[in-house]
């Protein structure tokens, strides 16, 4: 091979700098006059906001400014496929989840905003708070968001479902449900801003996608995206949670308003109640399958808990969807998948983005065949699996390069290998 | 403030350092905010991430759980002090071989508790790097490569090759 790069190991450009600590995070950066910034989260998952009091915090020694919505009624909402997240929730406006935020507290020292954060006092009105999808789906429930508590549907159709189960010999049905999870970047969501003397915006913070996030923190203030520039520093893992807007659009509003360098550090705590997820899903598989283990068909809903907003979540659930057979061939596959809105933290982007739920669900669906059938589950999985010719439930034809047999065989390999004995 | 503050003397990466603190200031906060050494990262605040790892008086330690007027009198090694300036330490220069290093929020961590381990015992066995380690979490799980570079540090170091 020609040339010193393609084919050869490379050291990570920025590795020197990692070992050596010099690397800047957006935590580690300190500027000339800087103040802190942290922000009020909602007390309650599912409220009306009736009255936030903010006389006792503004006398705390050290505090500069309090930002709420009533400074800013031009505000827009922000989300990365749908605008359905506020970055401030106002008098009469609706907490969704107890990571929303009610006040941009900024001051000379970061245990000073804290102190103030506690000094503020809300009133506000209870509503039901559903924590449950399958709640949220009920006539009765009451609306998250205006448009209802289902954000969108998708379906499925390939082949003929009803011939696929009239030619099983079997049939299983299962429903299987997976959980929230955090990513836990182990560098804390932090992010530092400036204003620039042309009023450019900067923005230091760990970024996944650094274009949507300026275009979105423009639109959301009503400004030029040229005034938004956007910087990335080493960042501290991502996962997909940093996809979505997490501090950068309070920091802009922030510097706008007090117009010195403006930084903030989440605590752990913090970022686990306020920040994206992966979404928990509810998998109902109902497959027919021969007695010599060849899939005939599949049938499957999938629900998605997005949480107090969409994020990512319409790709993320509809991806699930259409994995939802896994690397396995079946030639009638009918599906739909739901993605809801309820009071949990919102879900959004996290490694695999939806496929990674539905394996667990596939797999323990094949799992659950394979010893009803009486056959070796490598064997049912060999049987079914991907191969040159295949196509996937979203009618998707695989023309080259499907390794999943050989992965298979090589793992049982490697199993076998190592010492593990196959029943 | 101002009135309570503590006076300590504390030796960091062979300096020498007379300063007042606060009572209730943590160690990591010392570092970080006011000797401006932010090498040493704060993942979790709580003693269980390892992302604050320094060495104190030959000793791993959690920056985040001891406060500074604790560290009184002691001898601490921060990341920035491995190295002489200009050389990389050989265990840096391992965990960049091995690609040890992703994100790198865990690694000045990971290399400063690798330093603890080797200068136990220069030739560690792959479960006492494991053990050594534990205290650390790499979320973006690299463990396999940081255990390789910890084992390539050893040989380079004179300790190591021996298959235990
Ligand atoms: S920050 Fe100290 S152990 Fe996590
Ligand atoms: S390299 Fe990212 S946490 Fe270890």
């Amino acid at each position: 091979m020609k040339g010193n790069i393609v084919g050869h190991s490379v050291p990570k450009v920025d590795a020197k700098a990692k070992v050596t600590g010099k690397a800047l995070y957006a935590t580690d950066l300190y500027m000339e006059d800087m103040l802190y910034m942290q922000v009020l989260r909602a007390p309650y998952a599912h409220a009306v906001i009736r009255k936030i009091d903010l006389a006792q915090a503004l006398a705390v020694p050290g505090i500069v400014r309090i930002i709420t919505k009533e400074d800013l009624p031009g505000l827009k909402n922000h989300g990365l496929i749908f605008k359905d997240q506020p970055a401030l929730v106002g008098i009469g406006e609706k907490v969704r989840f107890t990571g929303d935020t009610l006040a941009i507290v900024i001051g000379e020292s970061n245990i000073q905003v804290r102190k103030a954060i506690k000094k503020i006092k809300v009133e506000y009105d209870k509503l039901e708070v559903i924590t449950d999808p399958l709640r949220a789906m009920e006539e009765d429930a009451v609306t998250i968001h205006t448009a209802g508590n289902i954000v969108c549907t998708h379906k499925l159709d390939k082949g003929d479902i009803v011939r696929g189960f009239m030619e099983a010999d079997l049939i299983v049905y299962n429903e299987f449900k997976t959980q929230h999870v955090e990513h836990i970047t182990l560098q804390p969501d932090a992010g530092l801003a400036t204003l620039e003397e042309d009023d450019t915006i900067c923005i230091w913070a760990a970024t996944q996608w650094l274009h949507d996030t300026r275009v979105d923190v423009a639109q959301a203030m009503g400004l030029p995206v040229e005034k938004i520039r956007i910087i990335q520093p080493a960042i501290g893992g991502a996962f997909g949670k940093r996809e979505d807007i997490i501090a950068q659009l309070h920091l802009a509003i922030a510097v706008r308003e007090v117009k010195r360098p403006v930084k903030t550090i989440y605590s752990r705590e913090e970022s686990i109640i306020a920040t994206s997820k992966r979404h928990p899903m509810i998998f109902r598989f109902r497959t027919g399958v021969k007695k010599d283990g060849t899939l005939t068909a599949w049938e499957a809903t999938v629900i998605g808990d997005t949480g107090a907003y969409a994020s990512s979540g319409p790709a993320v659930v509809h991806k699930g969807l259409y994995h939802c057979t896994g690397p396995y061939d079946c030639p009638n596959v009918r599906g739909v998948a739901y993605t809801v809105y309820t009071n949990n933290t919102y879900a959004g982007a996290m490694r695999g983005f939806g496929a990674t739920q539905t394996a667990f669900a596939y797999e323990s669906q094949m799992d659950i065949i394979a010893e009803k059938l009486g056959i070796n589950p490598i064997e049912l999985r060999l049987k079914n699996a991907y191969q040159v010719g295949s196509t996937t439930p979203n009618g998707q034809k695989l023309y080259a390069s499907v390794g999943v047999k050989e992965t298979i065989i090589k793992a049982v390999e490697a199993f076998e290998r190592l010492g593990g004995v196959i029943r | 403030m101002g009135d309570n503050r503590l006076m300590i003397k504390v030796t960091v990466n062979d300096r020498l350092y007379e300063l007042q603190v606060d009572p209730e200031l943590r160690l990591v906060d010392l570092l970080r905010d006011e000797l401006g050494l932010t090498g040493t990262k704060e993942g979790c605040g709580k003693g269980e991430c390892g992302a604050c790892t320094i060495i104190m008086n030959g000793k791993t330690v959690n920056s985040c759980m001891v406060l500074a007027f604790q560290a009184d009198g002691s001898e601490i090694l921060t990341i920035e002090g491995m190295g002489d300036g200009e050389e990389l330490h050989p265990i840096q220069e391992a965990f960049i071989r091995q690609g040890a290093v992703q994100c790198g929020y865990c690694t000045p961590g990971m290399v400063l508790s690798a330093k603890a381990i080797l200068d136990k015992n220069p030739n560690p066995s792959e479960e006492e790097i494991r053990k050594g380690i534990s205290g650390n979490l790499c979320r973006c799980t690299g463990y396999q490569k940081i255990v390789d570079a910890i084992k390539d540090a050893a040989e380079v170091m004179g300790g190591g090759g021996d298959e235990r």
